[in-house]
């Protein structure tokens, strides 16, 4: 192949023949000393005009175009709104609870007690958030419409639902006095008094008055605590403001939120019995849960509902990395470190694989140990049970000790199940979070219903937040409009929630709060919005480089030559002038 | 329940077992009539009902067939029963019954149940009749149907995905791959085997999977839906390496609600049975050495009538004597004695062997263990001792008589005819060997939707007669991209005479997106399965099935780095194309001799260098 210089050699040359052939032209045109003529103004302009109209073309409508066609769709989010939840700066949520008080007295005492013991109450009280607010209540029996009197227009009528607790003030003679009896199955405080208290009411001394407001503290502190917590660890704002709670009770809470099942409207319940032999293949488990667990779960039914499902799995080894059990003699055992509890369950083996119907799976694993490993105990504690936070139960039910060539047990009787069914109970209490006091079972689900309600107000807050922050951060991910609309309605309930805790209706607050927080996870979990976070640029420099890249080169060097000559000229101009 | 109540059960129970082994290992040929052996079977079907009804508690079945075949082969046949009250069932109370499972056919609304898993072919010609009359096998891949109670079709398909999509998770298989395309609604190829007396509206879905791969990874969950989970009971033989090195091998699950005659009290009744053709001689390879090697030349014994014996060389004599074998050297395992779960008496008969009297059988074992001899001694069933290992051990013998093997009652082959990559044609072959019955039958054909027969080519054409044999056609051609066809022809064959069933069907073009990754490999069309109607001798609802291999079909396939080919193609004429034009507009023109003469990149090199040299002499 030919160099450029032969090229242009032979290109000279044969321009210098065609000279030579033609002699009479002129002697200006020759090689060397020759020059373009001068450009008229009309063509300059129409060249330049040429590459301003591609260019044109290029920017104007190439570009929207581009930018229109490959654009994301995100839809608007209420960003502020959404990141003033998360940090708390609307919706503080305030917990006033009514307590309505009963007393067989005059209205005029009645009223002059509770404004008493409303004092000390609120002096008492270190958390603002958390308010108990009295109100009198008439006495059934003496009610009648000459002593009707409206107090501040917040009479309370004995069986709204919306009140906390009743307390009945009931005159006695005999006994040491006041003295109070908490209800186990209704939110009623009993409070024995002698008249005599009734003449000191209005004075801020009066011994009823404080006893009633002590006591109501005391039933009331663990709910304080646990909210109290509760703002403490969901939002920053709120710490300033709260009370610090002493260390060992926030340890202790914190221990328990640990273990707590994340709320859900429906949680199932999976009771296995695990042996590593053929036998017991039988339980009577169907009446054993009648008897044991179902009044448990009727009384949780106003918080979430249960289905329970049960099964047996036979040869059920422990897994082959889990240490054997090692025979203690002092104990006359075989025992289980306690750290190694955590690898019991043989979660590759053993069919405890959620349900498959929407909601968590709380399990209970009821183990049977062979003959010849039993009783097996937890080493130390002697335990024979122990919960796995946030999933389950473990119970180790040793066969009752016969002899050795005696054949083992076939069926487990509802008797012989009773003492796990009651532990299983006890776990799923802890795994539900049901506050330890006070003794009333009504109250503590009351509380219960407020504490889930903060709960998820805080959860479905924080989701939202944190969907504030990606949608900020992540410019390439789409959001569609069923994102606005689920974040929306999430607003929209989070405020009703916050209404309506405020109000003291903590059932509806407790729905409210549940839709908010569902549709806050469905907002930010939607699926549209994962598929594409990730489309490499390089895909995108594949496709458009091989067009683009002949096309703009020579757009880019037409207008950089004409760039250069108008400079050039503008230069030339202004030297000559 | 009273005592009379107790006798009657066992009773049944024996009735039971009688039934099904003279089923199964063919009575026909031991002087057993057929009209006698479908009697037999008839009551024992009845007394089996009765009897699981009268044990209102849920209970546990198993039971191991094994019958040598011809060319050293063994068909080992395990079945697993478990049952559940319904009652216990729509409570969720799982005894025997698998909660995975149970608590998907709960949530699908599905009534019944059946799926397969398959691979290989069933020999007929060599093995003769299948077992279970062909209703417990599948084509080959994964192939499911349900009966699944839904008020209007559309939430029957919903129900249906949500079937699908949950055992493709408890199965490990990719049956989430079942869409609209690959599901069939049957008119007459299936019946279902439960009683839905109580259930209204029951919609039966079929689909197939031709191309799933069946390996161990779908043994292991299906052996932990069975209550002693392969660790006791004839279930301890199942091995993965040989369960799927097996000749021709199905495992098949199937549930049914099983009702009494008032229809009160219900059971669920779920079967799993494992069926597999072992070739005794690979099967006896070591795991650690499975590549055949000669013995050494002394150890083999030499034909002495082939004339190119030598000292090194030696043609092996065939004494066409039975070969040796033990359980444990088949199945690589050894049998972990039995499962505690199966009731007493003759239930608790889990392994059978069905060999000629003659045939020399030891028993290896520490523990207790029981024979019984059934069927002219032509069947030997063992009470399996708890807890110690059982081994059977069958010397090589020679063998002077043999089991005769059943006739299927149809064989049926299929194939694809034609070239090219447009058109082709399918040809089904279906042969009733029997001299002196006409075969009545239904012949289902799935298609997938890029196969499109046309139905004006479809011939049947019968060989000794010029009658068609064609007696109903329902067909449900299909829609692209959502459907695939469904042909089903009810149809008879005269004795003695081969069917010829043929169609064309044109090849479609499918999308770049649409190919599997391995597109050259072709794409399989699943197997035509044929339901005997009459004459129809298995006596119970099951059915007598066979089912054809699948296709495999050649598809036109692109050229999968074209897309990026053809943009760069297109943007290197688009380049061209719009350099010439810009250039022609914006350029100048001027003749040669008064272009600049430095001008260009040579130019400007050609001055910098100038430059720098003129620097680096002044310096």
């Amino acid at each position: 192949m030919a160099t450029p210089e032969d090229a242009n050699a032979s290109l000279k040359t044969e321009v210098s023949e065609i000279a030579s052939v033609h002699p009479n032209q002129s002697p200006k045109s020759g090689v060397s000393s020759a020059k373009p003529p001068q450009e008229s103004t009309r063509s300059l302009w129409l060249r330049r005009t040429v590459i301003l109209s591609f260019w044109a073309v290029a920017v104007l409508l190439g570009l929207p175009v581009w930018w229109k066609t490959t654009a994301i769709y995100r839809s608007d989010l209420p960003l502020q709104a959404m990141s003033d939840w998360a940090e708390g700066k609307i919706g503080k949520p305030v917990f006033p609870l009514r307590i309505a008080v009963e007393a067989p007295i005059l209205p005029q005492d009645t009223h002059s007690l509770i404004q008493t013991t409303q004092h000390v109450l609120d002096d008492l009280n270190e958390f603002s958030a958390h308010q108990l607010r009295l109100m009198p209540v008439d006495p059934p029996l003496t009610a009648n419409a000459s002593q009707h009197v409206v107090v501040d227009g917040t009479r309370n009528s004995g069986d709204d639902k919306d009140t906390t607790l009743l307390i009945r003030l009931i005159p006695v003679e005999t006994g040491e006095t006041p003295r109070s009896y908490l209800q186990p199955y209704s939110p009623t405080l009993h409070v024995y008094y002698s008249p005599s208290h009734i003449s000191s009411v209005s004075s801020t001394a009066s011994p009823l008055a404080a006893f009633i407001a002590r006591e109501l503290h005391d039933i009331f502190a663990e709910e304080q605590a646990q909210l109290a917590y509760l703002l403490s660890t969901t939002s920053g704002e709120h710490i300033a403001k709260v009370h610090s709670l002493p260390q060992e009770t926030a340890a202790e809470l914190q221990r328990r939120s640990t273990r707590v099942l994340k709320y859900a409207p429906t949680y199932h319940l999976t009771f296995s019995l695990f042996t590593p032999t053929s036998t017991p293949s039988a339980w009577d488990i169907e009446a054993a849960l009648r008897q044991y667990m179902a009044p448990l779960l009727e009384s949780f039914s106003a918080i979430s509902n249960f289905t329970i499902d049960t099964q047996v799995q036979l040869y059920a080894t422990l897994s082959p990395s889990f240490p054997p059990p090692e025979y203690d003699e002092n104990a006359k055992a075989w025992t289980l470190r306690n750290e190694d509890l955590s690898g019991f369950i043989n979660a590759a083996e053993w069919p405890l694989s959620p349900s498959i119907a929407d909601g968590p799976t709380v399990n209970f694993a009821l183990y049977v140990p062979e003959q010849s490993q039993s009783p097996l105990l937890v080493k130390d504690s002697g335990a024979s049970s122990w919960l796995v936070p946030q999933w389950g139960g473990v119970a180790i039910l040793n066969p009752p000790s016969t002899e050795q060539d005696a054949a083992p047990l076939s069926a487990l009787s509802k008797e012989a199940l009773a003492p796990a069914m009651q532990t299983f109970s006890n776990q799923l209490i802890s795994l539900l979070g049901l506050p330890q006091t006070p003794a009333s079972l009504p109250l503590r689900l009351s509380t219960l219903t407020r504490v889930r309600a903060a709960s998820l107000v805080f959860s479905a807050s924080s989701t939202l937040g944190a969907l504030a922050q990606v949608y900020q951060k992540l410019p390439s991910i789409p959001v569609p409009d069923t994102v606005a609309k689920s974040v929306d309605l999430a607003l929209q309930h989070l405020q009703q929630a916050c209404d309506e805790l405020r109000e003291g209706r903590f059932q509806g607050a407790l729905e409210h709060a549940r839709i908010a927080d569902g549709e806050a996870e469905k907002a930010f979990f939607e699926r549209s919005m994962v598929g594409q976070v990730y489309f490499p640029d390089e895909h995108k420099v594949a496709v458009y480089l091989p067009l683009l890249g002949p096309i703009a080169v020579p757009l880019l060097m037409a207008a950089l030559k004409e760039i250069k000559n108008e400079v050039a000229a503008f230069k030339a101009r202004r030297a000559a002038s | 329940m009273g005592l009379g109540a107790r006798t009657k059960v066992l009773l049944g129970v024996r009735e039971e077992v009688v039934g099904a082994l003279t089923d199964k290992v063919g009575a026909a040929d031991f002087g057993v009539g057929d009209t006698e052996l479908r009697g037999a079977l008839v009551t024992s079907g009845h007394r089996r009902l009765a009897h699981e009804l009268l044990c209102d508690i849920s209970d546990y079945h198993e039971r191991l067939i094994l019958r040598p075949l011809p060319q050293s082969t063994l068909l080992a046949s395990f079945n697993f029963r478990s049952n559940e009250s319904s009652i216990a069932f729509e409570q969720q109370n799982f005894r025997y019954f698998p909660r995975s499972l149970g608590q998907i056919l709960q949530h699908a609304h599905t009534k019944e149940l059946h799926l397969r898993f398959s691979v290989g072919r069933w020999d007929a010609e060599s093995w003769g009749q299948r077992p279970w009359h062909g209703a417990r096998e599948g084509g080959n891949g994964v192939e499911l149907w349900a009966w699944i109670e839904a008020d209007n079709d559309d939430e029957a398909f919903t129900r249906w995905q949500t079937l699908v999509n949950s055992l493709s998770g408890l199965f490990c298989a990719s049956l989430n791959f079942i869409d609209a395309t690959r599901t069939i609604r049957p008119v007459m190829a299936f019946e279902p085997e439960g009683d839905h007396r109580n259930a209204s509206n029951l919609h039966l879905l079929h689909g197939t999977l031709p191309h799933e791969v069946v390996c161990t990874e779908n043994l292991t969950p299906f052996l932990k839906l069975l209550p002693c989970k392969g660790k006791a009971g004839i279930s301890s033989l199942l091995d993965g390496h040989k369960l799927f090195d097996a000749s021709f091998q199905t495992m098949a699950i199937d549930v049914r609600p099983v009702c009494d005659e008032q229809g009160q009290d219900c059971l669920l009744e779920m079967d799993q049975s494992v069926d597999m053709v072992l070739d005794v001689v690979r099967s006896k390879r070591p795991q650690d050495n499975p590549i055949p090697r000669p013995p050494p030349i002394e150890e083999i014994q030499c034909d002495s009538s082939k004339y190119y014996n030598a000292e090194d060389t030696c043609y092996p004599f065939n004494s066409g004597a039975e070969p040796s074998w033990s359980l444990k050297e088949i199945f690589g395992r050894p049998l972990k004695g039995a499962c505690p779960l199966t009731e007493a008496g003759e239930g608790s008969e889990t392994l059978c062997i069905n060999t000629p009297p003659e045939r020399t059988i030891q028993v290896e074992t520490e523990g207790q263990f029981a024979e019984s001899r059934t069927s002219s001694d032509t069947v030997r069933c063992y009470k399996l001792p708890v807890g110690s290992n059982f081994d059977l051990v069958l010397p090589e013998q020679q063998m002077t008589t043999g089991l005769v093997l059943p006739e299927p009652p149809l064989s049926a082959s299929r194939s694809i005819n034609g070239h090219g990559q447009e058109r082709g044609s399918a040809q089904s072959v279906i042969k009733n060997p029997s001299s002196t019955d006409a075969v009545e039958f239904v012949y289902l054909e799935s298609l997938p939707w890029f196969m499109r027969p046309y139905l004006h080519t479809l011939r049947a054409h019968v060989d000794t007669t010029t009658e068609n044999p064609v007696k109903e056609t329902f067909y449900r051609p299909a829609v692209d991209r959502q459907r695939g066809s469904h042909l089903e022809i009810r149809m008879v064959i005269p004795p003695a005479s081969t069917l010829t069933l043929t169609y064309d069907f044109e090849k479609a073009i499918l999308r770049y997106t649409e190919y599997p990754p391995d597109a050259n490999r072709g794409f399989d069309a699943a197997p035509a399965v044929i339901r005997i109607l009459s004459p129809n001798r298995s006596g119970d609802r099951k059915g007598i099935y066979l089912r054809t291999t699948p296709l495999l079909l050649s598809l036109p396939t692109p050229d999968f780095s074209m897309p990026y080919n053809v943009i760069i193609l297109t943007s290197t004429v688009m380049a061209l194309g719009f350099g010439n034009i810009f250039n022609l507009l914006v350029r100048r023109f001027v003749g040669v001799d008064e272009a600049p003469q430095n001008g260009g990149f040579k130019g400007v090199l050609q001055d910098k260098i100038a430059r720098l040299t003129g620097r680096f002499k002044k310096s």
